[in-house]
């Protein structure tokens, strides 16, 4: 199957922001994307130490009420994102195993990369509460002071050490 | 409850998180179609020979954003019960810039990592796993690192909204960004061509089509323009226009003891025992418009009947005033400032909102602030406003 070109950055735009609308207009708060991991680790941690998961900082909100952490308009929508992703690959013929580099990089160096990023990303979006889905996308719509300022920071620390990390990428 | 259409009230919690699946869906569709189950593609954002993060990132920020804002001026949205990230300015900030650093490493964020994962990508499987695990690392140390804590507590937590920082109306803002999007992308397509001439971009990048973005950024600013003309205040001359306040937006004005405040109670009951602290009753439209001519300029009257219906000031009003009804009017306020909350959330935030609920609930609802002025002929209101705040302490 021939693979199928990305679309026009600006239709793809004007649709994911539709969507984000659709979010607001349905559920009355827009899109998100750690919530999956952190309700997980939540959900594991209680049943392993409930008592210290009702007293951590960050959890303690998700098990206050008593049901499930996972019971939660965004882990649900992000269950519908691993779907749509996965079929939007597979009908465009994206769908491959590989990793994705440029050509001066081991995939060990590549995959190291990709997990220190990772770990910080996952440090930062819990400290910011939210990541570039949450807060950026979705607080940016709503013009949330904080996501503005957030979203800019993040444009401001890629640029700032993308530099120092061209070889992996050119 | 309010008029309001929207965001949707749900008979049962399983369909409401049943839509989250379909909106995710959508989402995760879209997002891979734009190429961003590709590592490299993000990536090249930050080497500016490819900006679709850019380029798609605002313009559905735009589009949201414009709808949003656009439907709640026009009445369908109640901004009210939407839920909009507050604001810890300190944690905000260091999160984003870590991100920042964290998203070029990863080449994906988050949100792309579960795309990049779910099309095979071997490295989005890898940065999903560093996410969750750097998610766990703060949740562990976020309580005895020294600071840490501190600093993801730091700031208001207050949901601030850009502007109102600003001090212009929500579309007026959205209409400056749009045009200045416009702009950006204009420039945005000169850098990528520049260089796009040293380095050369990640395959399958359609071909530019300028006219297309265009049509888009004008189709956006004329439905910025179209709902400002539409939902906000023009130049009156008969009825003074109104814009909607919320009630737990009075609410916390008059905890705070905010000057300068009005309310106006237009019920028609006079025999209503309870009313919103401080509120000023008159007995017909006449006493009314002669009370506001005496009223300083500047103050903010808010208005508010049983149900909301009064969304518009009668001929006889001065201008200079800042006027508002309360949105759902006394139902409104009975409903969102008087019920405690009900606890469902999705964030930390969420619950800090849950607690504020509760807390201007019970002030609100307290005995001590129950008995209101009905002011014949009103007093002289200064513009600190004072008599027009609640008598009990609370919070």
């Amino acid at each position: 199957m021939k693979t199928k070109e990305y679309w026009n950055p600006y239709v793809a735009g004007v649709i994911l922001g539709l969507v984000l609308l659709a979010a607001f207009l349905v559920a009355g708060n827009g899109l998100g994307a750690t919530a999956l991991p952190k309700r997980t680790l939540a959900l594991a941690t209680s049943q392993v130490a409930p008592e210290w998961t009702a007293q951590n900082t960050v959890l303690k909100s998700y098990v206050a009420d008593g049901a499930s952490p996972l019971r939660n308009w965004l882990v649900v929508e992000v269950m519908g994102v691993i779907l749509g992703g996965f079929l939007g690959a597979l009908s465009a013929g994206r769908l491959a195993t590989k990793v994705e580099k440029g050509p001066n990089i081991s995939v060990r160096g590549r995959l190291t990369y990709a997990m220190a990023g990772g770990v910080i990303m996952g440090f930062a979006a819990s400290l910011a509460r939210g990541c570039t889905s949450g807060q950026a996308l979705s607080g940016g719509a709503g013009l949330g002071t904080g996501s503005w300022v957030f979203m800019l920071m993040v444009f401001g620390g890629g640029y700032a050490v993308a530099h120092l990390v061209r070889r992996q990428w050119t | 409850m309010t008029s309001a259409l929207f965001p949707l009230e749900f008979a049962s919690d399983d369909f409401r998180l049943l839509t989250g699946l379909f909106i995710g869906f959508g989402f995760g569709f879209v997002l891979e179609r734009a190429g961003f189950g590709n590592a490299r593609k993000l990536a090249a954002q930050f080497y500016l020979n490819d900006m679709t993060v850019f380029k798609v990132m605002f313009t559905a920020i735009l589009v949201a954003m414009v709808g949003l804002y656009g439907l709640a001026s026009l009445g369908f949205v109640d901004m009210a019960m939407m839920w909009v990230n507050p604001t810890f300015i300190p944690a905000q900030a260091v999160g984003g810039f870590l991100l920042g650093v964290g998203f070029i490493m990863s080449g994906l964020c988050p949100g792309t990592s579960v795309v990049s994962m779910v099309s095979g990508r071997i490295d989005g499987w890898v940065t999903f796993v560093g996410i969750f695990l750097g998610i766990a690392l703060f949740t562990f140390t976020v309580d005895w690192v020294p600071g840490l804590q501190a600093l993801y507590l730091a700031g208001s937590g207050e949901v601030s909204l850009l502007h109102e920082v600003f001090g212009i109306p929500a579309l007026v803002l959205a209409l400056i960004m749009v045009a200045g999007a416009v702009l950006a992308f204009v420039g945005a397509e000169k850098v990528e061509a520049v260089f796009q001439a040293k380095t050369k971009p990640v395959e399958l990048t359609p071909p530019n089509r300028p006219r297309l973005k265009l049509a888009m950024g004008g189709s956006l600013a004329a439905l910025a323009i179209v709902t400002l003309t539409a939902g906000s205040p023009g130049p009156s001359t008969g009825p003074v226009a109104m814009t909607s306040m919320a009630p737990l937006v009075l609410a916390e004005k008059l905890i705070e003891r905010e000057p300068g405040i009005l309310i106006l109670d237009l019920r028609s009951d006079p025999d209503s025992e309870r009313g919103i602290p401080g509120a000023v009753r008159l007995g017909d439209s006449e006493a009314r418009a002669e009370y506001l001519r005496r009223t300083p300029e500047g103050t903010l009257v808010v208005t508010f009947d049983e149900s909301g219906r009064f969304t518009e000031g009668p001929a006889g009003w001065p201008e200079g005033l800042d006027y508002r009804f309360l949105a759902g009017g006394w139902d409104g306020w009975a409903e969102d400032v008087l019920t405690p909350a009900s606890a469902w959330g999705n964030s930390l935030a969420e619950r800090d909102r849950v607690q504020r609920q509760n807390q201007i609930s019970a002030f609100f609802s307290g005995a001590a602030v129950q008995n209101f002025s009905v002011a014949a002929p009103p007093p002289m209101m200064p513009a600190g406003g004072s008599g027009k705040k609640p008598k009990a302490g609370g919070c």
